[in-house]
């Protein structure tokens, strides 16, 4: 896979080459046409950001963090929605 | 799969079709021609009748109970406190621009409730006021959150600040900024960033609608005649056009619109102070002597072993019943769960206005609107006076009726129906009026226009005309 030309330069260690099949390489080529996305390259990180971000733990079971929390349950209340 | 379609869904929350396709559409010439070329109908909200679960639900195609969203907030075990946040991560189902990114399709999306924190997808994301800051990361990509500073050369509105205020001009005028600055971030990322889907959310006639009600609705109790703010809500409807004329250009005349808002709204005739009433009629025990001051039930120390029932306020009441086995401390048998509750059923729908007049309570069990429930749904779902009169969870109000808010003054509540327009090139409607339209269609209608079928268990249908 080659980089993608539109991503801003950067480093040269701040890439690695990762090997796919050819097959499913030119597969994916068909995938993204007319999708905006602008190489495979650029599909397969976004999936694989996706896969890895399931991961993440999260600081409470609804993805935010307690200060977050806070600041939602205040907006909330100052809107009406909690009385 | 037909030629490619783009798809656009305007949403107005909360706007009201008793206004918006009544005695406001001559103020709106872009909404009139595109019902004038389409198709539009009073659309049925989610029960609850709130912003969440409702564009959930319409993105989703099915109902609160298939979600597990029963509002704002949700039980996640049987703890008297286990209440948490219905973010984006409490959505475990695809909306329509996630189905549509796993078709290789793109979507742009601004302001849609519960997409705090952003999850990655085939697309640009703003989220919405469910967001805790503007510090927080409100986009996807998280470089997008650049972009729109430098666009709007000034910090990103999520939503007004306190719109709980007398100071009404300041509502209105917070909400014209707020609608023109999503409105101008809008025709940016349409006019930059490639898309199949676009979906925007505005925030504004809630907002309007809950803030200056009483100045314009002569039904309203604190109405005045003659006052300044009286054409307040007609006025931002124009405004509110006059965006959606340059998001139509921005879409082009060839794109598949919708203009839609989650529920609708009507005047509130004031608030029924539920725990207050719990304790009143010997369902509810504070440890120690009642609060004197207005004072949020979480931070009341209840006598749980006392306590049969509690209940959250909003716009509607969520009751839950304290049950042997269930809660930690729960007190009513588990076999005389059904007499318990329709006893308590009854009671609350009985309760009159400080007149001692009826108003009309309606009741719900969840088994009887939901099929299917996932996570904890409440014991009983009250929509008050018929979502006349809101809930008021607090203790300490001295009433079981109230007329002002602690928190500041609140004229609306919501109502049942939203609207619902839908303008297709290739299918012109010629100003049909749909009936029986419900929310959950939407969705099942948007992947159709992509020649996609919804997952099996959808419970909306395809708007067909």
């Amino acid at each position: 896979m080659s980089a993608n030309p539109s991503e801003p330069p950067s480093g040269p260690r701040s890439k690695v080459t990762l090997k796919i099949p050819r097959e499913l390489y030119e597969r994916l080529q068909q995938v993204i046409q007319g999708t905006g996305f602008g190489s495979v390259t650029e599909f397969v990180v976004y999936v694989l950001r996706d896969l890895a971000a399931v991961e993440k733990p999260a600081e409470t079971a609804e993805g935010l963090s307690h200060r977050e929390v806070d600041l939602i349950r205040q907006r909330l209340r100052n809107l009406g929605y909690l009385d | 799969m037909p030629a490619r379609r783009k798809v656009a869904v305007i949403g107005w929350d909360c706007a009201t079709p008793q206004l918006i396709f009544g005695p406001h559409l001559d103020a709106m010439p872009n909404l009139k021609r595109l019902i004038g070329e389409g198709v539009y109908g009073r659309m049925r909200s989610s029960d609850p009748p709130i912003t969440v679960p409702a564009w959930t639900s319409m993105m989703t195609g099915v109902d609160a109970g298939a979600l597990g969203l029963y509002g704002f907030r949700n039980r996640k075990d049987y703890t008297y406190d286990g209440l948490e946040f219905a973010t984006s991560h409490s959505v475990k189902r695809d909306r329509v621009w996630e189905r549509l990114g796993r078709e290789a399709l793109r979507s742009i999306v601004v302001g849609v409730p519960q997409t705090y924190p952003p999850k990655p997808f085939n697309g640009d994301l703003v989220t919405s006021f469910l967001t805790p800051s503007i510090e927080s990361p409100y986009t996807h990509p998280a470089g997008l959150k650049d972009e729109i500073v430098r666009v709007l050369g000034e910090p990103y509105m999520l939503d007004v600040e306190g719109f709980r205020t007398d100071d009404k001009q300041s509502i209105i005028d917070q909400c014209t900024r707020m609608t023109e600055q999503r409105t101008r971030l809008a025709e940016h990322l349409l006019a930059h960033h490639p898309w199949d889907f676009f979906m925007m959310v505005e925030m504004g006639p809630d907002r309007l609608y809950h803030g200056l009600w009483s100045f314009t609705d002569p039904e309203h109790p604190k109405y005045e005649a003659g006052n300044p703010f009286e054409n307040a809500i007609r006025d931002y409807h124009a405004y509110l056009d006059a965006c959606l004329g340059r998001l139509l250009a921005a879409v082009g005349e060839e794109t598949v619109v919708f203009v839609v808002s989650d529920h609708g709204a009507k005047k509130m005739d004031g608030g029924i102070c539920v725990n207050e009433w719990l304790m009143a009629n010997g369902w509810l025990a504070l440890a120690g002597p009642p609060p004197v001051e207005p004072t949020p039930f979480s931070k009341c120390r209840v006598d749980w072993s006392r306590t049969r029932a509690w209940g959250e306020g909003g716009y509607y009441a969520r009751v839950f019943l304290n049950v042997r086995g269930r809660e930690p401390h729960g007190l009513i048998p588990e076999a005389a769960y059904d007499t318990v509750r329709d006893e308590l059923a009854e009671a609350l729908a009985a309760i009159p206005d400080n007149r001692g007049n009826p108003i009309g309570t309606r009741v719900l069990k969840p088994e009887e609107v939901y099929p299917i429930r996932n996570g904890i749904p409440p014991d009983l779902i009250v929509y008050w006076g018929d979502l006349g009169w809101r809930s008021v969870g607090s203790v300490g109000m001295g009433a079981i009726h109230t007329f002002e808010n602690d928190i500041g003054p609140d004229d609306a509540n919501h109502d049942y129906d939203g609207i619902f327009v839908m303008r297709d090139p290739d299918r012109p409607g010629g100003g049909r009026e749909l009936e029986a339209l419900h929310l959950r269609d939407v969705a099942p209608t948007i992947l159709g226009l992509y020649g996609l079928e919804p997952e099996p268990d959808v419970q909306g249908r395809r708007i067909i005309f």
